[in-house]
């Protein structure tokens, strides 16, 4: 595993923290999300379906610090719409340095180059630029519907390593990936020198018969386990392994979306980074009157049946780690070997 | 259509809605929340300038217009690889699966 001792012993300090409080519903990750606006259009995505005026708002830094505050978590996580264009995004990550936030600023890094070279950020330990690559050069600049993004995602990140900074990839799975594509994709981003790589299904909902679900939940399995097992010993992740076991089919978690919640312009989004069912004003209002039982896999809830995105399920392998010994060890086991 | 299922419908609609009220005053905007679990329910909405978020009770609302855009229409990523296997001739492609989130968080 590549994350930085130093974050995970703040990561399992702050877990063990709330297990000897009792405290049965916490955050690991605030996903911050200061504005809708992108450079991009990928197809599909969610983020920037909105009017025009929505598109134009985002939050205040101040907004953004009062929500870390009130939420607690370790590691904030800045994604979109686009972070690198949101006025303030400097002095935001540097006021979450020094507050020692672990923070990882998720770009599709067409911008990164030019914020880089126009001195923007300072290299921490706290802080890591995670790059949205979903695979090599034809399939990402396929995803995001734009050629030669990939390339530019490329030079960003030689960018920053050669600036000192951390950086990592993250990387969404749709079905029909190829495998062996995806495993020259690690090897690249191993050679071009990240620090690690963070997958995940991709999210989907239809409504289906409970056979073409578990097809579904199959297919993702037989997916992840084609592409992790035999695991080049070169390979970082710089995430939970137990959830990469769990997508291979080796864990059965249930989702815990209060573990990554969510902030933007419209407040605290209920009940998960994927799933907009409303908002609430405050972090306590989310966590006291989100209906919680009505989501996750075994709640029945329809929208929830195929999930296993990392926003509901990392959390849940996190905890799971320090949850019992077997689950200590599994992660120890993972983290040593680097097998799943 | 009762009035909450006019609310959830625009509450899932990615356009500017127009909120008329019982006294006659309108307010365009796009509407983004709705409580029902309150004891007074209501939705909120920033109006075609950003203002807001503006806080309206259900009591307060006689209809809702659907006059602005729908800034998803067509644009799921089912919807995307639909016209992909199109292009490419294929014969069938999977079921509307809505909105799909970001890929890059
Ligand atoms: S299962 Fe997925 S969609 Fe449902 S609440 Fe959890 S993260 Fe959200
Ligand atoms: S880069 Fe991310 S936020 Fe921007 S359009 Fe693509 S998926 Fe959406």
């Amino acid at each position: 595993m590549s994350v930085p001792v130093s974050q995970m012993w703040a990561v399992a300090s702050y877990v063990m923290k709330q297990k000897l409080t009792g405290r049965k519903r916490y955050p690991l990750v605030l996903m911050l999300e200061p504005l809708f606006r992108c450079n991009l259009a990928c197809a599909g995505c969610g983020k920037i379906q909105y009017p025009a005026q929505i598109l134009r708002k985002h939050l205040t830094v101040e907004q953004c610090l009062a929500a870390v505050d009130e939420c607690g978590a370790p590691v904030v996580s800045i994604p979109g719409g686009e972070p690198l264009m949101y006025p303030d995004i400097g002095r935001l990550v540097e006021t979450l340095v020094a507050r020692r936030k672990y923070v990882y600023l998720c770009t599709n890094a067409i911008l990164l180059k030019e914020k880089l070279e126009a001195g923007l950020f300072t290299p921490s330990k706290y802080f890591s630029f995670s790059v949205h690559l979903d695979g090599l050069r034809a399939e990402h600049d396929e995803a995001v519907c734009r050629n030669g993004v990939y390339v530019q995602a490329v030079e960003g990140i030689k960018e920053a390593l050669r600036r000192g900074f951390r950086v990592t990839t993250n990387s969404t799975l749709f079905d029909g990936v190829s495998p062996l594509r995806m495993r020259e994709f690690f090897d690249e981003m191993m050679d071009l020198g990240v620090e690690g790589m963070m997958i995940s299904p991709g999210y989907s909902y239809s409504k289906a018969p409970d056979q073409e679900h578990f097809l579904r939940t199959q297919r993702a399995h037989d997916l992840f386990s084609a592409i992790l097992s035999n695991p080049n010993r070169r390979w970082r992740f710089n995430q939970s392994p137990l959830f990469l076991q769990f997508l291979m089919g080796k864990q059965d978690f249930e989702c815990t979306p209060w573990g990554n919640p969510t902030y933007n312009v419209f407040g605290w989004q209920r009940p998960c980074y994927l799933l907009q069912e409303g908002y609430a004003a405050s972090f306590t209002e989310l966590l006291e009157t989100t209906r919680w039982e009505n989501y996750g896999r075994r709640s029945g809830n329809e929208k929830c049946r195929d999930c296993m995105v990392h926003c509901g399920y990392e959390p849940t392998a996190v905890n799971h780690t320090f949850a019992s010994w077997r689950g200590f060890r599994d992660t120890v086991h993972a983290t040593v070997t680097g097998r799943f | 259509m009762s009035l909450e299922a006019v609310v959830d419908k625009a509450f899932d609609y990615r356009g500017n809605v127009t909120v008329v009220k019982t006294d006659g005053s309108e307010t365009v905007g796009y509407l983004f929340n709705r409580n029902r679990d309150v004891p007074v329910p209501f939705v909120q909405m920033f109006d075609v300038n950003g203002a807001g978020p503006y806080t309206i009770s259900y009591l307060e609302i006689r209809t809702i217009r659907f006059t602005g855009r729908d800034t998803a229409a067509g644009q799921s990523y089912a919807a995307w690889l639909r016209a992909k296997e199109a292009a490419k001739g294929a014969l069938h492609a999977e079921k509307d699966s809505g909105r799909t989130p970001p890929r890059d968080a």
